[in-house]
């Protein structure tokens, strides 16, 4: 490799092709700080809502038996949730701003005034809260009788992250 | 406790796919490593998941996967041992001012470039828990990752071990791992200090000292196990407990210490002395089962934590296409570039520039490490799986295309540099590969 048997050929390549480049990671390091991501929502959260009333709804049998809490897997604005004892209804939702939105495909057990129905699942960040909390309503979709049942969730403390 | 019926079926559904699938893989020459990788993905919610979602629910309830999990990471805890037992540090001086250019900008171009991409990323596919710093600084440093043992294997195969391709491609991926795996230290240690009580300095004190002390202190006292082993031709299975005893105990101090089990296996396997035949010697004892048994389990958990369904819709294969776009042209550009204007021939630094792209095993070890600590999301890690996959996938393919044998064996007889570790390769008489 003749071009860089010279210590000087050497250093002049190391410096434009190591140094600069470093250099520019500073930069891009530096800029990114003042980047907006998504507000977060990840984690596992207790609802608290009518769950007598939820019952009573055309696809709520399910949701009211479980113990309603829910876990969110979030990747930036788009995110899975988990409804009841996280082993039945698995959903996608997405996040605009402080509010999501996510539609919940009932499960079987609900009978056969639920087949082909969907939960909606609306509601509001609060991003000052401490823990987080968001506010809400589950409702019917294609129901004019049924009311939107009200919901508030709680975020539990995270576990500890980074064991494997 | 785990249901022991449950665990035994999981573990034999895994080695039976991934031994299948990997056999596949063998057949259409590809390592057989990345066979096994994909078995993972077909175990998971991408495919069986979503063929049989009741059949993936009975034979992977969440509730068991836990103890996958803790099997499959002392595989993995076992194999970064045998990584840092392969890498020898003396070997980069062999080779001069090209293979320190080659391997630094096989570090910082893809480096450099991913975070260029986290600039676009970041918004889209993180959120605000996440600092920017840690996401751009981990996209890195899993973009520019090497899978050491992958490589040698695919240079053993094509007899290039003793090739200058072949000797600078394993001098640079061990400058690489070593520089990535110190990188993603950082990272691990700037998120865990921030949930730690202890603080910052006190933690990279405790590892700087940790460090020396291994480097300057018990480093010496391994060579016993390499004076026994010359005197003897063998070493005992007490003597073989005691390595992994001494494996296990620095990987329990780093995490005490706040960084990662894997980063105290990684370094003891480091400091251990690199004498050929003892190196071969230590892998043969601890190869079979790790690479048999336990990685495909590493795998298969991978496979399940990965769900391709979430990059869903044009927008989000934009973005996982653009991670493979960036990873290549960094890792396979960079190296490329930088061996040409070292003096390589055109075709020869392709030839690196492709096998430096290679990362296999040691990208799922990273992306894992990531999603534990919550640095990635869900989709992200699908998408940085799917890249690993590529990357490794196309190596062999567009290295015969682009370098075919006929040229490179020209130059293993004209090549008098030094060879390479040949225990690095982690084969198995089937040809098994980590």
């Amino acid at each position: 490799m003749p071009m860089l048997r010279n210590n000087r050929n050497f250093i002049i390549a190391y410096a434009l092709l190591v140094g600069l480049p470093i250099l520019g990671l500073f930069g891009v390091l530096k800029s990114g700080r003042g980047l907006a991501a998504p507000i977060s929502l990840d984690g596992t959260w207790t609802v608290q809502a009518d769950t007598n009333y939820l019952a009573t709804l055309p696809c709520g049998k399910s949701l009211a038996a479980s113990d309603l809490g829910m876990t969110i897997s979030q990747s930036g604005g788009s995110f899975t949730l988990s409804l009841g004892n996280g082993t039945k209804s698995t959903t996608p939702g997405t996040l605009v701003g402080t509010s999501l939105k996510a539609f919940v495909v009932p499960l079987l057990s609900d009978g056969a005034a639920c087949r082909g129905r969907e939960l909606s699942l609306l509601a509001t960040v609060d991003p000052k809260s401490n823990p987080r909390s968001l506010s809400g309503t589950i409702s019917v979709n294609d129901c004019d009788t049924c009311k939107p049942v009200a919901f508030r969730a709680l975020r539990q403390p995270s576990a500890t992250k980074g064991g494997l | 406790m785990p249901n022991l019926f449950t665990l035994v079926l999981q573990i034999a559904v895994v080695l039976a796919v991934c031994r299948m699938v990997g056999s596949l893989f063998r057949l259409i020459h590809q390592p057989r490593v990345v066979g096994e990788m994909f078995a993972g993905i077909l175990l998971g919610p991408s495919f069986l998941g979503w063929l049989a979602p009741g059949l993936s629910a009975h034979l992977f309830p969440p509730t068991s996967l836990g103890f996958v999990n803790a099997l499959s990471q002392v595989g993995v805890m076992i194999f970064m041992f045998l990584v840092g037992l392969g890498i020898n540090p003396k070997e980069l001086k062999h080779h001069g001012h090209a293979a320190v250019l080659t391997s630094h900008v096989s570090i910082t171009a893809p480096f450099v470039l991913a975070a260029f991409l986290s600039l676009y990323l970041y918004p889209k596919l993180s959120d605000e828990s996440v600092a920017f710093t840690s996401f751009a600084l981990f996209m890195g440093a899993a973009m520019s990752i090497t899978a050491f043992p992958v490589l040698a294997r695919i240079l053993t195969e094509k007899d290039l071990l003793g090739s200058r391709l072949g000797t600078i491609a394993i001098a640079c991926a061990a400058v690489d791992d070593v520089t990535g795996w110190c990188i993603l230290a950082y990272i691990v240690l700037l998120i865990r200090s921030a949930h730690s009580a202890n603080p910052l300095w006190l933690t990279i004190g405790g590892l700087i000292g940790f460090a020396l002390f291994m480097i300057y202190g018990v480093r010496r006292a391994l060579r016993r196990f390499q004076t026994i082993y010359e005197r003897q031709g063998a070493l005992s299975e007490n003597v073989l407990a005691f390595m992994l005893l001494l494996v296990l105990s620095s990987a329990l101090l780093t995490e005490w210490l706040g960084l990662h089990l894997l980063f105290g296996a990684f370094l003891m396997g480091a400091i251990m002395p690199k004498e050929q035949k003892f190196v071969r010697y230590i892998v043969d004892r601890f190869e079979t089962i790790t690479i048999t048994l336990l990685l495909p389990l590493f795998f298969a958990f991978t496979g399940l934590r990965t769900n391709i369904g979430l990059v869903n819709g044009p927008e989000m294969w934009m973005y996982a296409g653009l991670i493979i776009l960036v990873a290549t042209a960094g890792k396979l550009g960079g190296s490329m570039v930088a061996s040409w204007l070292a003096g390589m021939p055109l075709r020869e630094a392709a030839g690196l520039g492709t096998l430096m792209n290679t990362r296999g095993l040691m990208e799922l070890v990273i992306l894992n490490i990531g999603l534990d600590i919550k640095v990635i999301s869900p989709a992200l890690f699908s998408m940085m799986v799917l890249m690993a996959l590529f990357t490794t996938f196309m190596t062999t393919p567009v290295l015969e295309l682009i370098c075919p044998d006929r040229i490179l064996r020209a130059k293993v007889a004209t090549f008098s540099g030094h060879p390479p570790v040949p225990s690095m390769t982690f084969e198995s008489s089937d040809g098994t590969a980590a």
